[in-house]
C-alpha cells in the first residue's frame, strides 16, 4: 500500500523555498493573527463582564500589540506586492528585487512602531 | 571526496512506516545525485527504487527533493549541494516505494486543461502548414519547454493542500496552447482554469519557478493566465 499524499506542516515548513516561501508563511501567520485579533475584540464587546475585561487585557497588552502590528503591516505590504505581481505579470521577473524592497519598506516602519510601543509600555 | 547520502526508504511489502538509510560514499564532486543513487543501487542495496530514463534532463523522470528542494537528480552535481545530501520523494503525491511517487493525480490534472492542439478549421488552401509569425511563436515559447517532471507542482503549497488544484505544470500546458495563435480552444481552456481549482488557487509563492529545471517563468505564465481569465484577452 502506498503512503498517503498528505503533507504534514513539518514537511511543508522544511521545504527550502527561500525568500518568497518565507513571505508566504508570514502572510498566512499575519492573516490568522488579524482574524484572532478581530475575534477577541468582538467577543470582548459581546460578552462583557470579567470575561470581556480579560479579553481586553489580551489585545491591549503591549506584546500582543507588537505581534498584531507585525501581522497588519506585513500582510498589507506583502499583499500589495502580490497584487502588483498579479496585475502586471511581466514584473514577476523582478520578484527577487520586489521582496528586498518589501523588507526595506517593512523593517524601518515596523522598527519605529515597536520602539514607540515599547517606550509607551515602559511609561516613557 | 567523502559524502553522506541520506535516502528516504519505504518498501510497502516490508515497512509499516518510512525511514531513512544513510550511505557513506567516496565519489568525485563532479558526479550527479543520480550517479550516487545508481552507485547505492548497484553496490549497496539493489532494492533501492527510483525513476530514471534519459539521465540528461530531458525526460523528467528523476525529479525528487534534494536537500529540501525539488530538483532533477540527473542535473544536480554533488559540488552544488555539499557533502551531506538528503534525498526524499516529491511532496504531495503518494509514495509507492522509496523515491517513486504515484504520478496519476499529476497527469489527471494535466489532462484537464486539454493539453493538445485544437483547430477544426479547414486547412489552408495549399493544404500545408497553418502559418504563424515569429512574434506569435515567441509569445508561448517559454511554456513549450516543460518536460512534465512535476518538480513545480509538488513544490506548490496550494497543491500540498489539495490535489484538486490543477497545479503549475497543468497551467503551464494551458498557457502553451491558450497563447498559440493557431489554436481555437482558448476560451474553453480559460473556462477550465477559471474554476475554483484553477488559477485562483495560485498565491504567487514562486516555489514553482525556482524548482523548474528548465527555467520556465512559471509564476509569470500563471500571472498572464490570471489576467486572461479576467479580461478574456489572449494577445
Amino acid at each position: 500500500m502506498a503512503l498517503k499524499r498528505n503533507v504534514s506542516l513539518a514537511s511543508a515548513l522544511r521545504y527550502k523555498g527561500q525568500g518568497p516561501m518565507l513571505t508566504y508563511i508570514l502572510h498566512r501567520i499575519g492573516g490568522v493573527g488579524m482574524a484572532v485579533f478581530v475575534t477577541v475584540h468582538i467577543l470582548a464587546s459581546f460578552v462583557g463582564g470579567k470575561a470581556g475585561i480579560f479579553a481586553n487585557s489580551i489585545y491591549e497588552n503591549w506584546l500582543f500589540q507588537i505581534f498584531i502590528f507585525f501581522c497588519v503591516l506585513f500582510h498589507a505590504i506583502n499583499g500589495l506586492r502580490i497584487t502588483i505581481s498579479d496585475l502586471w505579470p511581466k514584473l514577476i521577473q523582478h520578484q527577487r528585487e520586489a521582496i528586498w524592497v518589501e523588507w526595506a519598506v517593512f523593517l524601518p516602519i515596523y522598527g519605529i512602531a515597536v520602539y514607540v510601543i515599547i517606550r509607551a509600555a515602559l511609561g516613557g | 571526496m567523502q559524502v553522506t547520502l541520506k535516502v528516504f526508504r519505504y518498501n510497502p511489502d516490508v515497512d509499516k512506516k518510512w525511514h531513512y538509510e544513510t550511505y557513506n560514499l567516496d565519489i568525485e564532486e563532479t558526479e550527479r545525485i543520480l550517479d550516487l543513487l545508481e552507485l547505492v543501487k548497484g553496490h549497496y542495496d539493489g532494492s533501492l527504487s527510483f525513476r530514471r530514463s534519459c539521465a540528461h534532463g530531458v525526460c523528467g523522470s528523476d525529479a525528487m527533493r534534494i536537500n529540501g528542494r525539488n530538483m532533477l537528480a540527473c542535473k544536480t552535481l554533488v559540488r552544488d549541494v555539499g557533502d551531506k545530501i538528503a534525498v526524499e520523494p516529491l511532496l504531495g503525491l503518494k509514495v509507492i516505494k522509496d523515491l517513486i511517487v504515484d504520478m496519476e493525480p499529476f497527469f489527471d490534472n494535466y489532462k484537464k486543461v486539454l493539453p493538445y492542439f485544437i483547430n477544426d478549421s479547414p486547412l489552408p488552401a495549399d493544404g500545408k502548414e497553418r502559418l504563424q509569425s515569429p512574434g506569435e511563436r515567441a509569445r508561448f515559447d517559454d511554456t513549450t519547454k516543460c518536460i512534465l517532471c512535476a518538480a513545480c507542482t509538488t513544490s506548490c503549497p496550494s497543491f500540498w493542500g489539495s490535489d484538486d488544484y490543477l497545479g503549475p505544470a497543468a497551467l503551464v500546458a494551458a498557457h502553451r496552447f491558450i497563447f498559440d495563435s493557431r489554436d481555437e480552444a482558448a476560451s474553453e481552456r480559460l473556462r477550465i482554469i477559471s474554476e475554483t481549482s484553477g488559477v485562483a488557487r495560485c498565491h504567487t509563492v514562486y516555489n514553482c519557478t525556482m524548482a523548474c529545471p528548465r527555467d520556465i517563468q512559471i509564476t509569470r505564465a500563471i500571472g498572464e493566465l490570471k489576467m486572461a481569465t479576467l479580461t478574456g484577452k489572449v494577445d
